[in-house]
């Protein structure tokens, strides 16, 4: 479908232009991710606004991540996560096995130095959808194998 | 006759109030900030029974009720009657209405739930101005003008 290509096409676009930017400002060999991270959390913190508005009031925490990996999910890749896992305790794993934005490039190990630049968008869209449900967390990625795609969140009580 | 609208954010910090009618002056503008925050003590207390009866063993339809994002008739005082409605991501919505309304019939709860549903829509497109911040006031004239009407037309 037209309007997935041009989400995808513009997300690789603000990739690569952060990149520029910061290769520009300076001539360190590590990439800046963040503002990529923060454009991000500004989406979901706006799109959870939309989302959440014919839904009733989320019980708890464990609630509140089912939204995350369906209706959140559906609603921005057209896919559920295929696999949650927590431990009870402010630890949540989220598993996508076809990571919409990994699918294109390979299924092993081919590019796989690169793979962390196109999850940083989406662990602040995570970050984003939680922080307006008020739930502060640290959410990170891993990719270890190249479609399939980790996302760890840790919630942070205070 | 829904005489005031306020929209409180997640930290009680007003985000929007707005009124119309014989409140639209300055003079009321702090008459109008007492009655919103009036009924936020009543609207905390809602929300916490709400989590209380999660865990606990109440029946199952209350739950199902206190689900809702309606809180209905909060608080109510001689002139003033106050409905509360709080999104999933705590924001609070609160409308007041005059107790003594000209027409002389009584509001109708449905009147006022689907108004609130309204303004919650409203207030979704407005958050959803790429230049507001979280958290920020909302001054959006367009908003404005949308809030002013619903309170006119509908209520």
């Amino acid at each position: 479908m037209a309007d997935d290509i041009l989400f995808e096409l513009l997300h690789s676009e603000i990739i690569n232009y952060s990149l520029e930017q910061s290769k520009d400002s300076n001539e360190k060999k590590e990439t800046d991710l963040s503002v990529v991270e923060y454009i991000g959390f500004a989406a979901g913190y706006k799109i959870m606004e939309r989302l959440t508005r014919e839904w009733p009031r989320f019980k708890d925490e464990l609630d509140t991540m089912k939204f995350i990996c369906t209706d959140f999910w559906t609603c921005i890749y057209k896919k559920q996560i295929d696999n949650l896992r927590t431990n009870h305790q402010g630890v949540y794993v989220l598993q996508d096995n076809a990571f919409r934005f990994l699918t294109n490039f390979s299924n092993g190990h081919q590019y796989l130095e690169y793979a962390p630049r196109y999850v940083a968008y989406t662990c602040g869209l995570i970050r984003g959808g939680l922080a307006n449900l008020c739930i502060n967390s640290v959410v990170t990625a891993e990719v270890q194998n190249m479609p399939s795609c980790k996302f760890h969140i840790h919630v942070q009580r205070t | 006759m829904a005489v005031c609208v306020a929209v409180i954010g997640k930290d009680n910090s007003p985000l929007y109030i707005g009124g119309i009618g014989n409140d639209t002056n300055t003079d009321n503008e702090l008459s109008r900030q007492w009655l919103v925050h009036t009924a936020l003590d009543a609207l905390e207390e809602r929300l916490a029974t709400t989590n209380t009866n999660t865990t606990g063993t109440n029946t199952n339809a209350a739950r199902t009720d206190l689900r809702d994002l309606y809180l209905g008739l909060l608080y109510s005082t001689d002139t003033h009657k106050i409905y509360g409605y709080v999104t999933n991501t705590r924001v609070k919505l609160v409308l007041v209405t005059s107790s003594i309304s000209p027409s002389g019939s009584n509001i109708r709860d449905a009147e006022v739930r689907t108004a609130l549903r309204r303004l919650h829509a409203l207030y979704a497109d407005a958050i959803c101005n790429p230049f507001h911040l979280p958290g920020d006031q909302i001054t959006s004239p367009k908003f404005d003008k949308q809030v002013k009407s619903l309170m006119l037309n509908n209520v």
